[in-house]
């Protein structure tokens, strides 16, 4: 009898510590987003209240419909979504093939460039970057979204080349023979057999394309100067640099709305996102 | 060289461009091509460049060392360079320290069927899903100095009168690693409560049954079982830190003065609004070495657990 309430003592205790750094994670997580939000939904008067009031008095819509038809957010919005639908596209097309090939072939030197493929991506962006403005501006490709599209594709390709060659990995050769046994060609293997099998590694990895190109900066910031061509990450800086007191409550919607369709994507797509972060990085 | 051999042994190349053609060649080649073109040849470009005096105003160059000599001589390459260290530093510890308490909690609270659980492991993650340039503007509100600002006025209500942020040379450093740890938590924690999942349950009961206080399991068991999950952890991290542009750039810009300027922010601003191609150049390079040995860290670290 003893033994058994000091166990439950100590669970309920347990819990309790828990329950309080839960607590404490909570809030240092969520508290910088929850501000801004509320900062977004107050009216300019409101903003310069001193001390500041926690909630907006009344919840007004008006910094969100003043932001999308007033700044440019909407644009930026409009911006981000057609590059980065055009990353997602052009890096499947091509790494479609190259997992195929990294997992379905054995050649010498195939190590080497698996680990060079990797390496790519410890490459800071702005590396690249500085070489590429330069051929731009001579090649008339700055303001371009062809050629910022194909960067950003080169900079997806290596952790999707590699989520998805693990994912292909996971799939038993004896289909790719019963295919071949069937008199099935490289190509109607992958396109027929295969593809419909790595679907979910296909959807973890457009989303993690999704998120990390929707977050991209540098590239954006460097290769184009045309404002009204801006996705929304650099749209947001260009706004909070060019902007003062008076449109704070502008990027303060303007944030949310940027966060937002990355951050419902993460919520109602994650288990696609842990399997693909970790996989790699954790061997079972 | 090529026609001559064509044209004695055609049946030869007719065979070698079938045997290409049936191996992973054309499957690799559009990737491989891409990834010349945008990575490899950039790269060396960017090293060409640091042994000129190009500038981004006119067309013709100079090969020179001077670009190398001029950054390792001025004594603000060594505040930058510390600057980065210091960033990279601190941020790398707490976000592991940070990522490994909350994955311990989450974990801990799923197997006693905590409520809340799944809802600490969702928030915890949230920023990993925040465009960094993003996260540099929510921070910058938090701390906003004016009266209007809310880590301010939380602080006055603790009783901490004229508090400074981020225009205060001494504490902008720290408060930038407090929003780059609350940015980069959520790729640690991950890692590691993937980590925590991959433990045999039964490791763990054995140690309880032996008697080992939740320090010593701790301590004995869980650490020592996801060590290597932590090391690949802490390399990625390193090297996503420094690399960091975004976040700082619209949190400080670098500033005030160069108190949070960090190596890429120091090469962005060399070229593109100072002009100078070829010392912007070196600077990158550096930034390129650097990471170059981050990298061959992270394969030592990959090879060893391959053989273990």
């Amino acid at each position: 009898m003893k033994l058994t309430s000091s166990k439950s003592g100590r669970l309920a205790m347990e819990k309790i510590g828990l329950l309080v750094l839960f607590f404490v994670i909570i809030v240092f997580f969520l508290f910088p987003v929850l501000w801004v939000l509320s900062m977004s939904f107050k009216t300019v008067p409101e903003l310069f209240y001193v001390p500041p009031k926690l909630f907006p008095e009344h919840f007004s819509f008006d910094n969100y419909v003043q932001v999308l038809w007033m700044a440019d957010i909407i644009t930026f919005l409009k911006n981000s979504f057609l590059i980065v639908g055009g990353t997602i596209v052009g890096c499947i097309l091509l790494i479609v093939p190259a997992a195929y090939g990294l997992s379905r072939f054995r050649f010498k030197g195939k190590n080497t460039l698996q680990f060079g493929i990797l390496i790519f991506q410890m490459i800071s962006p702005l590396i690249i970057a500085i070489p590429l403005y330069r051929y731009f501006s001579r090649l008339h490709l700055l303001n371009n979204y062809w050629s910022l599209t194909l960067v950003y594709i080169a900079l997806s390709l290596p952790f999707a080349c590699w989520s998805l060659k693990g994912y292909m990995d996971t799939i038993p050769y004896s289909i790719d023979e019963a295919g071949r046994i069937d008199g099935c060609s490289r190509m109607t293997i992958l396109l027929k057999l295969l593809i419909p099998l790595i679907v979910p590694g296909m959807i973890s990895v457009v989303i993690l394309i999704f998120v990390r190109s929707w977050a991209q900066f540098i590239i954006p910031f460097i290769l184009l100067n045309d404002s009204r061509m801006f996705p929304i990450s650099v749209g947001l800086v260009n706004l909070q640099s060019t902007g003062d007191t008076i449109t704070t409550h502008l990027l303060a919607a303007g944030c949310i709305l940027g966060i937002l369709p990355t951050v419902l994507i993460f919520i109602f797509l994650q288990r696609f996102i842990v399997s693909a972060l970790t996989a790699g990085a954790v061997k079972e | 060289m090529e026609k001559g051999k064509t044209a004695k042994a055609p049946s030869s190349m007719h065979i070698f461009l079938k045997r290409v053609s049936q191996g992973p060649a054309p499957w690799l080649a559009p990737l491989v091509i891409v990834l010349v073109a945008l990575f490899i040849l950039p790269t060396l470009e960017v090293i060409r460049y640091s042994f000129t005096d190009a500038s981004l105003l006119r067309q013709n160059y100079n090969y020179t060392l001077k670009s190398f000599r001029v950054i390792f001589t001025t004594p603000a390459t060594y505040d930058i360079l510390w600057n980065s260290l210091v960033f990279v530093f601190f941020s790398v510890v707490f976000q592991t320290l940070l990522g490994l308490i909350i994955a311990l909690a989450v974990d801990k609270g799923e197997r006693i069927r905590l409520h809340g659980s799944v809802f600490v492991r969702v928030v915890a993650l949230l920023s990993w899903a925040i465009p960094g340039a993003i996260i540099g503007v929510v921070w910058s509100f938090m701390y906003t100095e004016a009266g209007t600002g809310i880590l301010i006025t939380i602080l006055k209500n603790m009783g901490f009168e004229n508090v400074s942020f981020l225009t205060n040379p001494d504490h902008a450093m720290p408060c930038t690693i407090v929003a780059n740890v609350w940015r980069g938590t959520a790729q640690s924690m991950i890692l590691t409560y993937a980590g925590l999942k991959t433990i045999p349950i039964d490791i763990i009961e054995a140690s309880q049954i032996d008697g080992a206080n939740a320090f010593q399991r701790l301590w004995r068991v869980i650490l020592p079982s996801i060590f290597s999950v932590i090391s690949t952890n802490i390399i990625l991290n390193t090297i996503n830190t420094f690399n960091t542009f975004d976040m700082i750039f619209s949190l400080t810009g670098g500033g005030p003065g160069r108190a949070t300027e960090v190596l890429a922010l120091t090469s962005y601003s060399t070229i593109f609004t100072g002009y100078n191609l070829g010392r912007g150049s070196a600077y990158a390079v550096v930034l390129l070495v650097i990471n170059s040995l981050m990298a061959i860290g992270y394969f030592a670290v990959l090879r060893r657990r391959e053989r273990n």
